[in-house]
């Protein structure tokens, strides 16, 4: 009964590449980029004394002895360890208020207004709130950056749900799907996109609000702290290093990391 | 209740806000019968569809399916949409999958069940595609199997097969037809198409449209598998283009009403 004629339309034509030139092709931008930046940099460091802006092969040597002290290390794994905390329950919390608000229309009209309230207080000005709440350590940054990056993860999985296909809902409840199976199988897959929207966007604000949390947070410990140390003892190489540490971080764990989990999650998009 | 009766509907209405688009719509489809519905567009088709599929209550009415009244959607009677709405994150396999994961089959069973059902519908080779790189006729076959999988005793077809072009629809007439008579599962197929209809049916319904009514019940009494160039199809066709031809005369007769005064 199969007919031959939708076969061959079917087969899809896969055009051969090595595998290094799509590398290549995403790397590049990163690289150009990365080159402008240490030009201006460079340039700048010409025109104004060592003191104030510091050259980018001092401020490399710098880190490359950094990177070697104990300190250093324990520095930038405290930022990442409040960032990983920080960002996975904003994520979770973020998901459940997008996909609950899908199939509860009064929560979704709650949820909405509420984050239009919230959404416009910038995350740091929290802090001295969350201090007294909670005490100095790591528990009022890992609330900033929940704040900072719940909002974005919240409203575009919200969106996500509301442009949920009405079809695909109809099909799975003529299969006699029941309200969680309508969240499994329709809606969580359904919004992934947005998730992943949601997730990158958030990762900028979480990041953001842990150096500025751990500059103002009154810890001792951390990236933005580093930076803060150095200022006030006039190291304006330290200052260069944990920027250029935040800047490249940031840019591996966004231009990298997330990038490769989007197009594991959404592999059928790019079949 | 006469018996046979597999789907009764009683003194069904319809409404769109102010707008009637069903109009007291009684009708009974025996078991095992190939019932098409044919009109003009807005004549509640897909509505009617809707409502006897349990996705949609209707205003005024009821629907008995095995003299139960329907109350919400069930995989017992089930639906394929013109637009396939397959999931485009599934492959066609975990697409036909879908209503077996929800009922929690083992997965054995879905296995032995999914692939026997692509077979059948010749998409075989086909199970770890996705729906964007198939063919329009593929992705209305696998639509088909999805529903197929639950085993309805009622399939609702909303025009399955209006989107294809015309080679694929006759192919994929003669599939559903062969299917038709391998099951006998009951049918109720709404379509555009005349000839469609009166191939595949064993009674044609001409509907008129705002208020969606009907307007003639048209038995295809013609042995399967018939011939698609017969005289009498031919004839029938030209009775049932003449009740829809009508209704355009007379919703033409409506225009001089609108009087441009200069």
């Amino acid at each position: 009964m199969a007919d031959g004629t939708g076969a061959a339309a079917a087969v899809t034509l896969k055009r051969e590449q090595p595998p290094w030139r799509a590398d290549f092709a995403r790397v590049l931008p990163y690289a150009v980029a990365s080159l402008t930046l240490f030009l201006g940099w460079q340039i700048a460091a010409w025109i104004f004394p060592a003191y104030l802006i510091p050259a980018p092969g001092q401020v490399l040597a710098r880190l490359g002895k950094e990177l070697t002290r104990d300190a250093f290390l324990t520095t930038i794994a405290r930022s990442f360890g409040r960032l990983a905390v920080g960002f996975a329950l904003a994520c979770f919390l973020g998901l459940a208020i997008g996909l609950l608000s899908g199939v509860w229309s009064f929560f979704r009209r709650w949820a909405r207004a509420l984050v239009s309230i919230l959404q416009s207080v910038p995350p740091i000005a929290w802090v001295p709130l969350f201090i007294i709440l909670l005490g100095f350590g790591d528990y009022p940054i890992v609330l900033v950056i929940v704040v900072a990056a719940f909002f974005p993860m919240a409203v575009s999985v919200m969106n996500g749900v509301e442009q949920v296909e009405g079809l695909h809902i109809d099909v799975a409840r003529l299969l006699g799907a029941s309200r969680a199976q309508l969240i499994t199988k329709v809606y969580a897959p359904e919004v992934v996109p947005a998730i992943i929207t949601g997730a990158q966007v958030g990762f900028g604000n979480a990041w953001r609000s842990l150096i500025a949390a751990e500059m103002v947070g009154g810890v001792n410990v951390g990236l933005g702290w580093f930076i803060t140390f150095s200022g006030e003892v006039a190291d304006m190489v330290g200052v260069m290093a944990g920027i250029f540490v935040i800047g490249s971080l940031s840019a591996l764990l966004d231009g990298y990391a997330l990038e490769r989990l989007k197009r594991r999650l959404l592999k059928w998009k790019y079949v | 209740m006469n018996r046979g009766a597999k789907i009764v509907i009683e003194n069904l209405s319809q409404f769109f806000g102010s707008l009637c688009v069903i109009e007291h719509l009684s009708l009974t489809v025996r078991e095992g019968e190939f019932l098409a519905i044919v009109g003009p567009s807005g004549c509640g088709k897909s509505s009617l569809l809707r409502i006897l599929s349990g996705l949609a209550k209707p205003a005024a009415g009821r629907v008995l399916i095995d003299q139960q009244e329907v109350n919400g959607p069930s995989p017992r009677h089930n639906l394929v949409f013109q637009d396939h709405a397959l999931y485009p994150w599934r492959t066609v396999f975990e697409n036909v999958a879908l209503g077996l994961e929800i009922q929690k089959r083992p997965a054995a069973e879905i296995q032995e069940k999914v692939s026997a059902l692509l077979s059948l519908v010749g998409l075989d080779r086909f199970r770890n595609y996705y729906p964007h790189q198939l063919s329009g006729g593929m992705r209305q076959r696998a639509a088909l199997a999805r529903v197929l999988a639950v085993d309805p005793d009622v399939l609702f077809l909303d025009e399955p097969f209006g989107a294809l072009d015309a080679m694929t629809r006759l192919v994929l007439q003669e599939e559903l037809l062969g299917l038709w008579m391998a099951s006998r599962k009951t049918v109720v197929l709404v379509t555009h198409d005349v000839e469609e209809a009166l191939f595949l049916a064993d009674r044609v319904i001409v509907m008129s449209a705002l208020p969606g009514r009907i307007r003639e019940t048209i038995p295809v009494t013609e042995r399967r598998p018939r011939d698609r160039g017969s005289a009498h199809l031919a004839q029938l066709k030209r009775t049932v283009l003449g009740i829809l031809g009508l209704e355009a005369v007379v919703g033409n007769a409506r225009v001089p009403d609108v009087n441009f005064a200069i």
